[in-house]
């Protein structure tokens, strides 16, 4: 068997690929993108350390993000399509009404 | 070496090269495309790890249905012409990242585990399968948030209708 740390090494470079992706892109859909890919590193740990407690609660909470996620996903391109129709862009640079 | 030792090597080399190809592909289209092999990955990862329901669930869920509403969106939007990756950010990414890196990493080393509490010992998965384990939990204890995680999802489906929807309210006002 593979020892538990390892699967949460991977959680953490892929928490942190996320991020980066967040912080650097400037399409809006691709900053959503690398958010579904920090939902999966929280995903990974939550079962990695079910296996080391010997417990199933964590799977049942990855139902769960998964439930949001989903619900995330919708909602947040459903806003990006009515931004694009006002503004006919997705650069975040050019969304900037809330500037002061 | 063990078969599953091979196998999580190999699936989490697809994953982390996946992850980087979202993050850092020009094009959408190529983004979306490593997100999928990223998400079949880490649900092998789940299989490896004997989660089989919620690997499952994640290729129904995750590679399925929430990639089709993405490649919608990009179907709808046209195709985005600056440069994919700002590099003023991006020199500002590089230590915040290895921050939270670090940080990651010294919780997982040093923290302070709770020791082996639950029931479902590997010899307990021998006679009841992952899927009837989750189950059972999941309708008994975990009633009331699954019940109101399909509300979120009314309200959700709610929501983006009402967001998505083209804005047909005539101006009243114009005209005159």
């Amino acid at each position: 068997m593979v020892p538990y740390e390892y699967y949460v090494a991977l959680s953490g470079l892929l928490m942190v690929l996320g991020l980066i992706g967040v912080i650097v892109r400037k399409n809006v859909i691709a900053m959503l993108i690398s958010t579904e890919l920090m939902l999966n590193a929280v995903n990974i740990a939550f079962v990695a350390f079910d296996v080391k407690l010997h417990d199933v609660v964590g799977q049942v909470f990855v139902f769960f993000i998964l439930t949001i996620a989903a619900a995330e996903a919708a909602v947040g391109l459903g806003l990006i399509m009515a931004i694009y129709r006002m503004k006919k862009d997705v650069d975040v640079e050019k969304l900037t009404e809330l500037k002061g | 070496m063990e078969l599953s030792v091979v196998a999580f090597w190999i699936l989490s080399t697809i994953a982390v090269v996946s992850a980087i190809g979202v993050v850092f592909f020009k094009n959408i289209v190529y983004s979306v495309l490593s997100l999928i092999s990223a998400l079949i990955a880490i649900s092998g990862l789940f299989f490896n790890l004997g989660a089989e329901l919620v690997g499952a669930l994640q290729i129904l869920i995750y590679a399925v249905a929430i990639v089709v509403f993405y490649v919608l969106v990009i179907s709808t939007v046209p195709q985005y012409k600056g440069e994919a990756v700002d590099p003023k950010y991006a020199l500002l990414s590089a230590p915040f990242g290895f921050i939270l890196f670090l940080e990651l990493a010294y919780v997982s080393v040093y923290g302070l585990w709770a020791s082996n509490t639950g029931i479902f010992s590997p010899d307990i998965f021998q006679q009841i399968s992952n899927a009837k384990a989750v189950a059972t939990l999941l309708f008994t204890k975990y009633l009331f948030p699954f019940e109101v995680a399909s509300l979120i999802l009314l309200v959700a489906m709610i929501g983006a209708i009402l967001l998505g929807k083209k804005d047909i309210v005539e101006d009243e006002e114009g005209g005159a």
